[in-house]
């Protein structure tokens, strides 16, 4: 038996991924917690993974799933060092909101 | 059934990539079964021979044109230019780390170090978007980790300022990519100049964002704000790597991208905004610079002017160009190399001689240090006798006459502004009266001294003999 799915216009994927990564870019942008800003990041990276799977459906072309494969796995080591730097930070600072780790400016 | 995808061919385009990685793997090895009080040495000889068979490897390839992988992995004239350059730059970062870095830390950022240049070179030859983002994520996950290995808390606080933006900018590019991918339906950077692309409204916007974050890597002005701050906090052997290898990364990724994957119509609206940003480059590096009381952050500074000289020399889009901008950027790489030198023979692990009051009355310490100081630092502002000087001559002459005078006359103006903070340092080692009393460091580093000797041979040698490898213009396929 055949399952037909139900067609979504590709702009629909566009504009999902469009307003995922805006919500990433207003994350980095305005909050203060290192941890909020890194799955911020987290959105933009899989708001861009979202667009290349539907353009990879539109083109027909498989390169665009070996595209987000590779993200998935550069998100996820870039994870595990951003984690560890966090916690290194706040190791030495006691806390990790970002306004208060300046000592260096200028 | 096997099919053989790639042929030998394919696997010897990247084997000095391999021979770098797998030396980064070699080197953790053998630092465990070494010596306590060796693996210094061990870990450093490794790490350069390496990269030293790496640079041979990868010379040999040098006239050669071949795509390999399908186009993920393109060998040319330009491919094997930036490569080189960027082994020459992480060889000087890792001796700079031998001569002053910390004994444990020493294997792995040796390794770090090589995993980075690997990053840095698979971008120097990728001409798809898949490889240039895997190159450029290579690159930055190791140098998030090498700027937090001190035990400083300002690296500490570099790091995460540097892998929050960073990872920021990664996200725009990455985004810009997607709709790269969208507009032209592959992601080679060679579908990209059919002239139907530019007619996408995907294109444009991809465009600018990938742009985006390409100008962050590149430390362009309105994404420039990390720069000091990273460089500052990062141990010194990092920022110098960091100050080259990201740099010359970047640019080449940028250079293929603005010479040979653009639609011939689109070139010259949609690069428009990059010349205007690498002039503005050259006057906030330069008026940054006169603030600055430490070296580290002077020389981010002084990165983000040079990187806007050597950006607007590929302007014209001529190949001519290109040469210049090349040949600006190895004399960089020598005289900035050269002037971090310096400063890592006036530091031990523990004391970083940055700051500028630490090298108050260095000309009477140490005469030989500073003549070689005010070498560099003349030669970064462009004086006379020096690469800089012919560096700043080619880029003003292509620029005058591929119709860019306006970036010609910004650089005149940027150079005349920089003079005053470079003399400024040169002012203190000079000053006899010091203000306080300083702590003279002197690490025992030969190696330190080799390097700085062959960064001064560097620039001499291309002041009097200005070679321009004639075989640069990048492919896509």
């Amino acid at each position: 038996m055949t399952q037909t799915l139900l067609p979504v216009a590709l702009a629909n994927y566009v504009g999902l991924s469009a307003v995922i990564f805006f919500i990433g870019v207003a994350g980095v942008m305005l909050r203060r917690n290192p941890l909020v800003m890194l799955m911020s990041i987290e959105l933009m990276w899989n708001a861009a993974n979202l667009l290349f799977l539907a353009f990879a459906r539109a083109w027909m072309n498989d390169a665009g799933h070996i595209f987000a494969f590779l993200v998935i796995t550069v998100a996820a080591a870039e994870a595990a060092i951003g984690l560890a730097i966090v916690v290194a930070v706040f190791r030495t600072a006691r806390n990790v909101d970002v306004d208060e780790v300046a000592l260096m400016k200028g | 059934m096997t099919t053989n995808l790639y042929s030998q061919a394919d696997w010897a385009a990247v084997t000095p990539l391999f021979v770098v990685g797998i030396t980064a793997l070699v080197v953790l090895l053998a630092d465990l079964f070494a010596k306590r009080h060796s693996n210094r040495y061990v870990s450093l000889l490794l790490g350069v021979l390496g990269l030293g068979a790496a640079a041979v490897i990868c010379a040999q390839s040098y006239g050669q044109n071949y795509a390999a992988f399908g186009g993920g992995f393109v060998l040319g004239g330009f491919t094997v230019v930036f490569e080189e350059i960027i082994l020459l730059a992480a060889g000087f970062s890792l001796v700079l780390y031998g001569a002053i870095g910390s004994e444990e830390r020493m294997a792995g950022v040796v390794a770090l170090m090589l995993w980075g240049t690997s990053g840095a070179m698979l971008m120097a030859g990728a001409a798809n978007l898949m490889t240039i983002f895997l190159g450029l994520e290579l690159l930055s996950l190791a140098l998030y980790c090498l700027c937090g290995l001190a035990a400083r808390a300002t690296a500490r606080e570099a790091a995460l300022k540097y892998l929050i933006l960073s990872s920021a900018a990664s996200g725009f590019m990455l985004y810009g990519m997607a709709l790269l991918f969208g507009a032209s339906g592959s992601v080679a950077l060679s579908a990209l100049t059919a002239a139907s692309v530019a007619a996408s409204p995907f294109f444009w916007m991809g465009c600018g964002l990938f742009l985006v974050g390409l100008t962050f890597k590149l430390s362009l002005v309105p994404f420039h704000v990390w720069a000091p701050d990273v460089y500052e906090g990062a141990p010194l052997p990092v920022t110098a790597f960091m100050s080259v290898v990201t740099k010359a990364g970047a640019l080449a990724v940028f250079a293929r991208f603005a010479y040979a994957a653009l639609p011939s119509g689109a070139a010259a609206h949609l690069l428009l905004p990059i010349w205007i940003v690498a002039g503005a480059s050259m006057l906030v590096g330069n008026l940054g610079m006169l603030a600055q009381t430490d070296i580290k952050r002077l020389l981010a500074y002084s990165g983000i002017a040079q990187i806007g000289y050597i950006v607007a020399a590929l302007a014209g889009g001529t190949s001519q160009g290109l040469r210049y901008a090349i040949y600006y950027l190895v004399a960089y790489t020598f005289m900035n190399l050269g002037a971090f030198a310096v400063v890592a023979l006036c530091s031990t692990d523990k004391e970083e001689g940055s700051h500028v009051a630490a090298l108050h009355g260095l000309g009477y310490r140490r005469p030989a240090l500073a003549a070689a100081m005010t070498f560099f630092l003349l030669a970064l502002a462009g004086f006379p006798p020096t690469a800089g000087f012919l560096g700043k001559v080619f880029i003003l002459a292509t620029n005058v006459g591929s119709g860019y005078a306006w970036l010609a006359a910004l650089l005149i103006i940027g150079t005349a502004i920089s003079l005053y903070a470079y003399f400024k340092v040169i002012r203190a080692m000079y000053d006899r009266a010091p203000s306080h009393r300083v702590v003279d460091v002197r690490p025992v580093a030969p190696l330190a001294w080799l390097s700085l000797a062959i960064c001064l041979a560097g620039v001499l040698v291309m002041t009097f003999y200005p070679l321009t490898p004639s075989n640069v213009l990048p492919l896509v396929k």
